[in-house]
């Protein structure tokens, strides 16, 4: 089976090389690029995170990276995968280090886990943690219905007013562990820190 | 949550490492890697970068990386080589806002302070920097509570007596913790045998625990050391091999 190329975005902030070595390992061929050009003319996108919101906008921004993701999955229609602050970049804004716009590509704000809402547990979340979501979502294709990935965060996207698939996972409190709709995915944990359940999520992506 | 902890003693020994471990199948026991560079003198971060990209080649788990990181773009080129954490040791005890600043930089999620501990001769511990070639003035519990209170993601505590050793983890070292720990903690330092990694699990202030010992290098040490954690009721995270050969395989 072939994967499509997939433009893995790179900003300076994010793992690239954990998520270039899981893509190349599925038979992908990932080109890294920060070439607004490159991006909207992408068979996929991936937008990795690792790192502050603020800092990864205000890089995106630095030389259009930003509209070119946007002008890509939303007029181009190129699906777009976004782990972790990747996700959260994709909604409209996040709380983090001050309120700082996002993406808007996902039609909801990435907020702080609060004490009270996380119970006994800490803040940052760390560590695998199972998920629970509908195998017959594109994502999940042949993942159980509560499958173990690896979270590390003290943020996620609120689950108000959305209408896609959203994979949830709990943490004193239900939270969006992963997001689905049309060309747009997205996953609060790292599939490529997951085993081979995110290897196997990672390749229902790429086979989209 | 299993962890494992993996200290380089001198660069340049790759083949060697590629010889004796097979991380790509050694991982699949394991929850994260931590890969350290312990060199005293000349540590030299390009050599180590590269050894971190081919050590973690084919390898799904998180993997936090370090070794005398004092600024952000040695930071950054452990992320940019494999690492999705970086750990930081002698800095935590120099200049206070390098912690914050690394932390804005890529969160306080991405930041491991790990703190070496040997007990003085009064019996108290002391707290140990450099590869454990400098004691750190002051109390220990103080200064364990100083750097819980960096923005930093994860506390990992090593006992320097049972490094090594494998006659078991140094639990008297969670008494330093200040009452509310805010952060997931990794006990490091002597465990030898999957009861030695039980132990430490079953006491409520530690999250996760971490071996270099050779029991986990050699044969499936590991891997039986996990089954039978599980077996004892352990929470542990489950993957299926097979799931994925049969996935690309497309069945």
């Amino acid at each position: 089976m072939s994967s499509p190329n997939i433009t893995v975005i790179d900003y300076g902030m994010g793992n690239l090389w954990s998520v270039l070595s899981a893509l190349s390992y599925l038979g992908s061929n990932p080109i890294i690029s920060s070439d607004p050009d490159e991006i909207v003319r992408a068979d996929a996108l991936l937008l990795p995170g690792v790192g502050s919101f603020r800092r990864a906008m205000s890089s995106l921004k630095e030389n259009g990276v930003d509209q070119a993701i946007v002008e890509a999955v939303k007029s181009k229609g190129i699906k777009i995968l976004g782990i972790c602050l990747g996700m959260q970049l994709l909604s409209e804004g996040s709380t983090e280090d001050g309120t700082t716009s996002g993406l808007g590509l996902i039609h909801t704000m990435t907020d702080k886990f609060s004490i009270e809402e996380v119970g006994a547990n800490k803040i940052p979340h760390i560590g695998f943690d199972g998920v629970w979501s509908e195998s017959n979502w594109p994502l999940f294709k042949g993942l159980k219905n509560i499958s173990d990935f690896y979270f590390v965060h003290s943020y996620r996207l609120l689950p108000v007013g959305l209408n896609g698939n959203s994979a949830t996972c709990n943490y004193g409190i239900d939270f969006l562990a992963a997001y689905e709709k049309d060309n747009i995915f997205a996953t609060q944990f790292h599939p490529e820190k997951s085993q081979t359940n995110g290897l196997i999520l990672l390749n229902n992506f790429l086979l989209q | 949550m299993l962890s494992r902890n993996f200290r380089l003693q001198k660069v340049g020994n790759l083949e060697w490492l590629q010889t004796n471990y097979n991380f790509s199948h050694i991982s699949y026991s394991i929850d994260e890697l931590i890969v350290l560079d312990v060199t005293r003198e000349q540590k030299s971060s390009d050599e180590f970068c590269s050894i971190l990209k081919k050590l973690t080649e084919g390898c799904f788990v998180p993997i936090a990386a370090g070794g005398g990181i004092r600024s952000i773009e040695a930071a950054r080129k452990l992320l940019r080589a494999g690492a999705d954490k970086v750990v930081l040791n002698s800095a935590l005890y120099e200049r206070g806002e390098f912690v914050s600043q690394l932390a804005s930089e890529f969160g306080r999620q991405c930041i491991v302070a790990s703190m070496d501990f040997k007990v003085g001769p009064d019996g108290s511990y002391q707290v140990w920097s450099e590869c454990g070639s400098n004691c750190i003035n002051g109390e220990a519990a103080k200064w364990v509570e100083q750097v819980t209170q960096n923005d930093i993601g994860e506390l990992y505590l090593n006992s320097m007596d049972r490094d090594g050793t494998g006659h078991g983890y140094d639990l008297r070292l969670l008494d330093l913790l200040p009452k509310n720990m805010p952060m997931p903690l990794i006990l490091a330092g002597g465990a030898g045998n999957s009861a030695h990694l039980a132990a430490g699990l079953s006491d409520s202030r530690v999250d996760a625990v971490a071996t270099a010992h050779l029991f986990n290098f050699v044969g499936d040490g590991l891997r039986k050391a996990r089954s039978s954690l599980i077996s004892g009721g352990v929470a542990l995270p489950f993957w299926d091999i097979q799931l994925l050969d049969r996935h690309l395989r497309g069945e």
